[in-house]
């Protein structure tokens, strides 16, 4: 499958998405929550939270896979390159590439830019 | 070496002697409320994680401490971050999450977490001011058995230094692909540094006896032949044929992008010399004839490497 | 005045061998050395003389703390990775022929996987202000970082010169786990492979493979060494030192020797010459070897270094399963560094001696004479052992 290109996705941030995520993941920091302590960070505005950006990254090869690889497609390890924050009122879009496939195991890079550049770079490895 | 930058060093070493902090237990077991609650905000549809297993990005969910726990002063990252908030290095960026998963959690599951402080380096100049990058890892485990790890890498900053806001650090202070300020740097002294001026002026500088002719790479002291230590050099033509090579593909290199080609090649001047081979040519074969290019990494380091002649 | 036959090694100690053994390196290696010294009949008082190599992180002194050894009257330490293992007990042999030491402890010990790895990328092996460091400026600022790495720049060039194919280094992975399968101390125990598996493992440095590199393990294995008249009254048989050396080669580097004319490991043929030498004996008379395996590609070209075999006829010798149990000379028996775990070479010596012993899982028969090497690619060692 080497070669194969993602569907795009994009994701509007919003403050829903940011807050929610960050309350999912289980992460209180004030920059993903409250925009006035944020700002005062340096911050334009909140932002989203690195474990959200992991669960984002994965749900967009999962729901390539589940359809491309098989149900069963099993995520082994996903490695995240940081960049741009995602702030409200940005689109995350992301793309995907399959860069690598052998001995049973898919190689996905994945970037979510954002305005300001690349949100994330990420390398996802799934077997089947 | 300042006075700062040898207590961030030492104290470093420190942290690192600690080793792995004793497994801290998540609060809750691993189970559907909770998960429930990521799919919900991720739009995560996957079917299994309503079937007993948990999404593997939510391994960190489940030991964090939430709104009002903590780390525990053990927490070799709490200490890494004070350290270097006390010596100015105040703000903080995430740059790596490498997250490796070694199966899927079930719901009713007890996670439990160590963590322990691989790295601290630098000082480095990033493009939101001078800081240092922290590396510290995690392992998850359900009883005896790691479920997960990962390693995670922020950089510790001094802010306003970088001539950008904080907020914007992000975008290009870390261009697209790996951060090649982090290629590993060459160890230079007296005996190679013509090498390295060499190539940062595109030549390639093979080393030759002043006494006898002889020619030699890598660079040294003393004639091996002659034993003679009157030493000059002349620029390579740049041409040669590939003796041997191989692709890496594992692990992670710093610095660079994956796989990589890396060949020895014979100067047509009869001598070899290692560098890494441009565009990663699929067909690469021994006997190849290549010709000698230019990779500037910064002001300082400029390597050889080899593009396809034919 | 030779070296043959002047000292024994009488004891052998380990750890369990393990992905993460919890302990610090200082308490695995005086777990070993305590069960080494139990093995022999001996206590830690009996102990005058400690050696290790250069890289393991546990002083001499404060292993001899920890146990309330005595006097030290001998200590040394062997340079280059894990070429220094079978050296570590030349040293203790030399000691005790000259009657330097009466009773030496050859030690290692770390936390190879949970702490410092190997085959990770090595930034620290470049950062060295020394002669090494200077080395390493020629290939690691190029991406040529990792041990996988530089052994796959050898053996692309063996299999151009020899014909040799990715299957063949794949014997000796196969041979090794079939071995650990059955050695209940082995990572690997119960789990062989097939050649089918090993061709289609993932590339780590193309042409290796996954199944080409060994594990990445915590351990800790320690020897004892005496001289013959100390080992006669001693629990266990003594197993002769019949020949012990090092070797170096021409325009030898660590891991890189790429600027020779053949880009092999000569440094190998050095140590067999050598251990045909003193020994008097010659490969025939040879029932069974340990070579170093972190890689596969260099077990094939040990065997020819070592003269089992003429150059580029590695392929053929080991074909047909001549180096597993039952073959022409079986290879490896405790699993090697790909089945049983990497302890830098010193647990091959443990075997090596198990098999003079008569006490390996997988025992060859009337194995009077056996031969061990130590760490390839590197300035290295070997050992010929005998009852």
């Amino acid at each position: 499958m080497k070669g194969t290109v993602l569907p795009q996705w994009e994701l509007p941030i919003t403050p829903t998405v940011v807050t929610s995520t960050a309350i999912a993941t289980r992460d209180y920091q004030d920059v993903h929550h409250d925009r006035d302590l944020a700002q005062s960070h340096g911050s334009k505005d909140i932002f989203v939270n690195i474990l959200s950006t992991t669960g984002l990254v994965q749900k967009y090869v999962g729901d390539w896979a589940r359809d491309a690889v098989g149900p069963d497609f099993v995520v082994r390890s996903c490695a995240l390159r940081l960049g741009a924050p995602a702030h409200p009122y940005d689109t995350l879009s992301f793309s995907g590439e399959v860069v690598d496939d052998s001995d049973g195991m898919l190689t996905i890079d994945v970037i979510g830019r954002v305005p300001l550049g690349d949100h994330v770079t990420a390398k996802v490895a799934i077997t089947r | 070496m300042t006075d700062t930058h040898a207590r961030i060093l030492s104290e470093t070493e420190r942290i690192k002697a600690l080793g792995e902090t004793a497994p801290r237990l998540a609060r809750d077991p691993v189970s559907q409320p909770i998960i429930n609650a990521w799919l919900d905000a991720i739009d995560e549809t996957d079917p299994r994680f309503t079937e007993g297993l948990a999404p593997p990005a939510m391994a960190q969910v489940w030991t964090m401490p939430g709104l009002r726990g903590t780390r525990g002063a053990d927490d070799p990252l709490s200490q890494a971050m004070e350290m270097l908030d006390a010596a100015g290095f105040t703000s903080v960026l995430g740059t790596n999450c490498d997250q490796v998963y070694e199966r899927y959690l079930k719901v009713g599951e007890q996670v439990s977490v160590t963590t322990r402080l691989v790295d601290v380096a630098g000082p480095k100049q990033t493009g939101v001011g001078e800081g240092y990058f922290v590396t510290t890892r995690n392992v998850w485990r359900v009883g005896d058995e790691e479920v997960a790890s990962m390693q995670f890498r922020v950089l510790k900053f001094k802010p306003g230094q970088g001539g950008r806001a904080a907020s914007e650090a992000s975008d290009q202070s870390r261009p697209q692909g790996p951060d090649r300020s982090e290629i590993i740097r060459p160890v230079v002294n007296q005996d190679t540094a013509y090498f390295w001026e060499g190539t940062r002026q595109g030549e390639l500088r093979l080393q030759t006896c002043n006494a006898c002719g002889e020619l030699r790479h890598p660079p040294g002291p003393v004639c091996p032949s002659c034993h003679a230590m009157d030493r000059g050099y002349v620029v390579a033509s740049g041409r040669g044929t590939v003796f041997s090579f191989l692709v890496h593909h594992a692990p992670q290199m710093p610095g660079r992008e994956l796989p990589l080609t890396i060949a020895l090649v014979e100067l047509e001047e009869g001598v070899r010399v290692v560098a890494a081979v441009r565009g990663n040519p699929e067909d690469l074969a021994i006997g190849d004839p290549v010709v000698v290019a230019w990779d500037k990494v910064d002001d300082e380091l400029t390597l050889p490497v080899w593009e396809l002649a034919r | 005045m030779s070296l043959s036959g002047r000292a024994a090694i009488v004891g052998i100690g380990a750890t369990e061998f393990s992905k993460e053994s919890g302990r610090s390196e200082l308490q695995l290696s005086a777990e070993a050395t305590l069960a080494a010294l139990a093995d022999a009949g001996l206590t830690p008082a009996d102990v005058d003389g400690l050696t290790t190599f250069t890289m393991d992180n546990s002083s001499e002194i404060a292993l001899a703390r920890e146990l309330g050894m005595g006097d030290l009257r001998f200590f040394s330490r062997i340079n280059y990775g894990g070429g220094a293992a079978c050296a570590t007990v030349q040293q203790a042999a030399m000691a005790v022929a000259t009657g330097v030491a009466e009773v030496v402890v050859c030690y290692r010990g770390f936390n190879e996987r949970s702490g410092q790895r190997f085959g990770q990328v090595s930034s620290w092996a470049a950062a060295q202000v020394n002669t090494n460091g200077l080395d390493n400026a020629m290939t690691y600022p190029h991406g040529l970082s990792t041990p996988a790495a530089t052994v796959a720049m050898q053996a692309r060039r063996y299999m151009h010169e020899y014909g040799a194919t990715s299957a063949d280094f794949g014997a000796v992975a196969v041979a090794d786990r079939r071995h650990a399968a059955n050695n209940p101390d082995a990572f690997f125990y119960g789990k062989p492979i097939t050649i089918e598996d090993h061709q289609s493992s993932r590339m780590i440095a193309d042409p290796l493979r996954l199944l080409d590199c060994c594990q990445e393990s915590d351990g800790a294995v320690a020897l004892v060494v005496t001289s013959p008249s100390r080992a006669a009254s001693l629990k266990q048989p003594a197993v002769s030192i019949a020949a012990a050396a090092q070797g170096s080669a021409p325009d030898q580097y660590v891991m890189t020797s790429y600027y020779r004319d053949d880009i092999g490991v000569p440094e190998m043929g050095v140590v067999g010459r050598e251990l045909w030498r003193q020994s008097g004996l010659t490969q025939d008379d040879i029932a069974m070897a340990v070579l170093y395996d972190h890689f596969t590609p260099y077990v094939l070209m040990q065997l020819e270094e070592l003269g089992f075999c003429g150059r580029g006829e590695a392929p053929g010798f080991i074909a047909d399963g001549a180096i597993e149990i039952g073959g022409r000379l079986p290879l490896n028996t405790h699993g090697g560094q790909l089945g049983e775990a990497y302890i830098h070479g010193m647990n091959g010596i443990a075997e090596a001696a198990r098999q003079v012993r008569g006490t390996s899982v997988n025992q060859v028969p009337d194995a009077e004479h056996v031969l061990v090497t130590a760490g390839t690619g590197v300035p290295t060692s070997g050992l010929i052992l005998s009852k």
